[in-house]
């Protein structure tokens, strides 16, 4: 297994309103469906989950409410909210953009 | 974007309770916890392992709550709270902080807002910067004038001006109408509004036509009159007005803020009207002054070396002996309302910058001081992980609290200032009435304590604390140390110079009041009338106002000397003449050049003995000589020594109407020579002077007269008596009665401003470099108690301390006292022209100034002096 590598700073978000755009998911849910999408190369630190879920919500990009989970306790689901999802097509974009040209780099040396 | 403005606000006004992350948390671990188990770990391991896995409960709740938009707002209250009270634990600190930006603030802000209406304020005019002040200085009249005679030849070939105009002075005028008014008229060329680059609110400029003899009559009102006469009414235009007797009519309002560029007060704008033809050939003209527009391009230097051919062409004109002193003048027309009030203003502004200058030194060294005894706490807060920038910014918080409370507190002293600035200024300094608070200097003077304060706030905490500073043993750094002896034997050095400069004023002032006028103007009142156009208009019809005035009032109650004269010692208007106008009769020339000015006046008998001026020969005007056909003069002693130099003058026979004909220029016999009484102002030179009688004869009156009594009454009950009696006479006639002693003291307002404002400062300055003082040998002991414990220990006497303190005291004292009297020797010469009888380095004002600030220096370092020597070794040398 490959060693976790750090996140691109700015890339946490991007990862959580994607994975936020499947259905709405409490913050335990988003962490361990990162780190099963990525085939564990991203383990994120609940350090900074959940700073980044609250500064995501300050933002008004997603939205929580409590509601019971699969096995009847009360958690906190995110969900996107309409400017979140915009938001999300415009970062995908940009990383789009970002990794293209990485890649360019890449080949050309 | 405005939903997400929304949601920040909701957040920002709910917050979110602490709770809910912990429940979110807590779920986190149990799921976590969950998936060990299930992954076959024991319960135990399972929720260990989950615990590593999360990290810091703590840190990850913290972290969340800094993403809250209010965060650094919680902090900030916390800083200010930290703040306020740190200042309460240590009040001294706080006031001496404030007090002293205030100091500086208020005095600056004031000053400032002051200085830039006299020296900065934008005309009314358009693009001001092109217009300049034209004409001739002569010693007669030392700001430029012009003539008729050369006037026009200048307006036809000048080249360096897109136009050149004039006005011929302002005169009072009378509205006589229903509500007759007394106004001033001012008459100005046709193109003056638009040289000047003024255009009526309403109406029109003068026709070409109406600025011609005999034209029809118009006239432009100021926005005053417009106001208080018409109420604004735009049917003015085209209504007419009696002025004088002559139906003019209104054909413009002058804008708002309009002025005369000289600054006299107009409410009326007549055309000149002056004969132009007549007025080239006269000889020498009439007198004018002109203002005109420079052409783009062309700086005011070029314009005067353009102007000297016309120059050298109106010198032709001037009589021979006066060519050289005539000179030609071109300056900007705001040099020209500056004048004489421009070097007050520049020593203010000195004034001024020297008081915030020791301020910020002030502030500064106090900031280092607390910066530097505040070392050991941040180095625990370091040390407990406080990080640096948390420092700083708590730094910069105390500093912001502190120069914000000293900023209020400024404005509020700059207000009063402004307003004692007002109170006191005499009548000759422009604009200061108008002066108002500016805001932008507010905010200059509030930006430059505020970075004064920061930087020296920041100043400590930048430096990298050391691990020794918990100990409490370290000293601080040298660096720190030598910036604030420097700073305070700055303010030593410019408390120096203020000091200075405020004795020598003071000293000047003293000279000025003890001075002997030569006159006694004690329990004299005096009555200034000037009589109107239309109801006295032939010099008869003066004399014979007068002279009633006379009858009734010189045996009234408690009069006991009667005079009328034209005008009044010891300054203000007289008349004047050249010297080489005088000439004995059947002798040559008395002087080659103009020989500077006489003084004269028209004067009545009993004038010398109303004023107690002594005669030292002949026995002056008799009754007698009123009636006399033949002319009368008495000359002032230094005037008699002048012309007469060992004769006897008396009965000597005198000319004094220089080259012109016999018969316009009849022969005075002298009967006295009287003694010199002061007669350039208060603070003037005396000018020899000579007194015309005034006879039973129309040609001896004009309008304008001032009656002199001697009474021994109370002044109000002689006023109100002559009042009475002149209005008897003529109801509508304004009189403008005063004490002689108010007239003389109010000559000494711009003295006594000056003094006042130079002291004002001097002491200010004063005070903040002794707290400078005071606070850093404070410092100093408070540093070295342990030392002086030490010493006193091994033996030292308490006068051993006193001198090794007052040793400390004085080598910031001595090298800042002498800074500061080179300084002030060097800069006092800028106010040898505000100085009376006493030099610019005179040596029993700088000994007294020098000792003076010596001796309060010494006085301030006495009290840590003293709590040094009462320094008990054991508590110190235990202290850690």
């Amino acid at each position: 297994m490959p060693q976790p590598t750090d996140l691109l700073q700015g890339t946490l978000d991007l990862l959580i309103l994607r994975t936020l755009a499947l259905e709405p998911m409490h913050g335990w849910g988003i962490a361990q469906r990162i780190q099963q999408a990525s085939q564990n190369v991203f383990q994120i630190g609940q350090g900074s989950l959940y700073p980044a879920l609250h500064r995501l919500e300050y933002k008004g990009w997603i939205e929580a409410d409590w509601r019971a989970s699969e096995n009847n306790r009360k958690a906190k689901y995110y969900a996107l909210t309409r400017t979140g999802r915009k938001q999300l097509e415009a970062e995908i974009q940009s990383w789009d953009r970002l990794a293209g040209a990485v890649t360019l780099v890449l080949d050309r040396g | 974007m405005f939903n997400e403005f929304l949601t920040r606000l909701g957040f920002f006004a709910t917050g979110r309770s602490h709770t809910e992350v912990d429940e979110e948390m807590r779920f986190h671990l149990e799921r976590q916890t969950e998936a060990n188990i299930r992954a076959g770990m024991s319960m135990e391991e399972a929720r260990r392992q989950a615990g590593i896995a999360f990290g810091g409960v703590e840190r990850t709740r913290e972290q969340c709550r800094e993403e809250r938009p209010g965060y650094w707002i919680e902090t900030l209250a916390q800083d200010v709270r930290y703040a306020v009270r740190g200042f309460r634990r240590n009040p001294t600190f706080s006031l001496t902080v404030v007090l002293t930006l205030m100091l500086g603030m208020g005095s600056t802000t004031a000053v400032f807002s002051v200085v830039d209406r006299i020296l900065f304020r934008s005309l009314p005019y358009g693009d001001s910067s092109r217009l300049v002040s034209v004409g001739l200085i002569a010693p007669i009249e030392p700001q430029e004038f012009m003539l008729g005679g050369s006037y026009y030849e200048w307006q036809d070939h000048q080249e360096p001006f897109s136009a050149l105009t004039s006005e011929i002075g302002t005169e009072p005028c009378d509205v006589t109408e229903s509500n007759p008014v007394r106004l001033d008229c001012g008459r100005v060329e046709g193109n003056f509004l638009p040289t000047l680059g003024v255009s009526p609110v309403i109406g029109r400029n003068f026709t070409e036509n109406e600025d011609r003899p005999n034209g029809p009559r118009a006239a432009l009102i100021s926005y005053g009159l417009w106001r208080s006469r018409f109420h604004l009414e735009p049917g003015v235009i085209g209504k007419s007005m009696r002025i004088d007797g002559n139906s003019t009519e209104i054909v413009g309002v002058l804008p708002k803020g309009f002025e005369m560029p000289r600054l006299q007060s107009a409410d009326v704008l007549l055309p000149e009207a002056l004969d132009v033809a007549a007025q080239r050939r006269a000889d020498p003209g009439h007198p004018m002054w002109a203002f005109a527009r420079l052409k783009p391009g062309v700086s005011v230097e070029q314009a005067k070396a353009e102007l000297e051919p016309l120059f050298a062409y109106s010198l032709r004109l001037a009589p021979a002996p006066f060519r050289k002193e005539v000179h030609l003048q071109v300056r900007s027309l705001r040099d020209r309302q500056v004048h004489d009030v421009r070097l007050a203003a520049w020593i203010l502004l000195g004034l001024v910058m020297a008081v915030l200058l020791i301020s910020c030194a002030n502030v500064a060294s106090l900031l280092l001081a607390r910066g530097a005894s505040r070392e050991r706490e941040s180095a625990v807060r370091l040390a407990l992980g406080a990080s640096r920038m948390r420092l700083a910014r708590q730094a910069l918080t105390e500093s912001f609290t502190l120069s914000a409370a000293g900023g209020v507190a400024g404005c509020l002293l700059a207000m009063l200032l402004l307003r004692v600035f007002i109170a006191m200024a005499p009548d000759g300094m422009p604009f200061l009435n108008k002066a108002r608070i500016d805001p932008r200097i507010l905010a200059f003077a509030f930006a430059t304590s505020l970075l004064c304060a920061v930087f020296f706030g920041l100043l400590p905490g930048m430096r990298k604390a050391s691990t020794e500073a918990l100990t409490g043993r370290t000293r601080t750094t040298l660096r720190h140390a030598m910036l604030r002896r420097w700073l305070v034997i700055a303010q030593m050095a410019v408390s120096m110079v203020l000091l200075a400069g405020g004795a020598l004023l003071a000293h000047s002032f003293w000279n000025i009041e003890r001075q002997s006028l030569g006159m006694n103007a004690e329990n004299i009142v005096t009555a200034a009338i000037s009589l109107g156009q239309t109801s006295y208009p032939t010099q008869e019809s003066q004399m014979a106002f007068f002279q009633r005035l006379e009858r009734n009032l010189r045996y009234g109650p408690g009069i006991t000397a009667f005079a009328i004269s034209d005008s009044l010692p010891p300054g203000g208007f007289h008349r004047d003449s050249v010297y080489a106008s005088l000439r004995v009769e059947g002798r040559p020339a008395l002087a080659s050049g103009t020989g500077g000015t006489v003084a004269w006046r028209w004067v009545t008998p009993e004038y010398f003995r109303a004023l107690q001026i002594p005669m030292v020969q002949g026995q002056g005007f008799t009754d007698e000589e009123i009636s006399s056909s033949d002319r009368f003069v008495v000359l002032s002693q230094s005037l008699a020594g002048r012309v007469f130099p060992g004769e006897n003058p008396l009965g000597q026979h005198l000319h004094l109407a220089g080259g012109a004909l016999a018969e316009n220029n009849p022969s005075y016999t002298v009967v006295g020579v009287a003694a010199d009484v002061k007669n350039g102002g208060l603070a003037g030179g005396e000018e020899p002077e000579y007194y015309r009688l005034r006879r039973q004869r129309a040609q001896d009156w004009d309008r304008s007269s001032v009656l002199i009594l001697k009474t021994t009454l109370p002044p109000g009950a002689t006023e109100r008596w002559i009042r009475s009696q002149v209005a008897s006479l003529d109801p509508t006639l304004p009189v403008d009665i005063k004490l002689l002693s108010e007239r003389v003291d109010k000559m000494a307002d711009r003295p006594r401003f000056e003094m006042f404002l130079v002291g004002f400062f001097a002491f200010t300055g004063l005070v903040l470099a002794v707290i400078g003082l005071y606070g850093a040998i404070s410092y100093f002991v408070a540093q070295r108690t342990q030392e002086i414990g030490i010493r006193m220990a091994v033996g030292a006497s308490r006068a051993d301390i006193l001198r090794l303190v007052l040793a400390n005291a004085l080598r910031l004292i001595v090298p800042g006292v002498f800074l500061g009297l080179v300084l002030a020797l060097a800069l006092s010469r800028v106010l040898s022209s505000l100085l009376f009888d006493v030099g610019p380095h005179d040596p029993a004002t700088f000994a007294g100034a020098t000792g003076l600030l010596i001796l309060v220096a010494l006085l301030a370092t006495l009290i840590p002096a003293g709590s040094a020597t009462m320094v008990n070794p054991t508590v110190a040398l235990r202290c850690d």
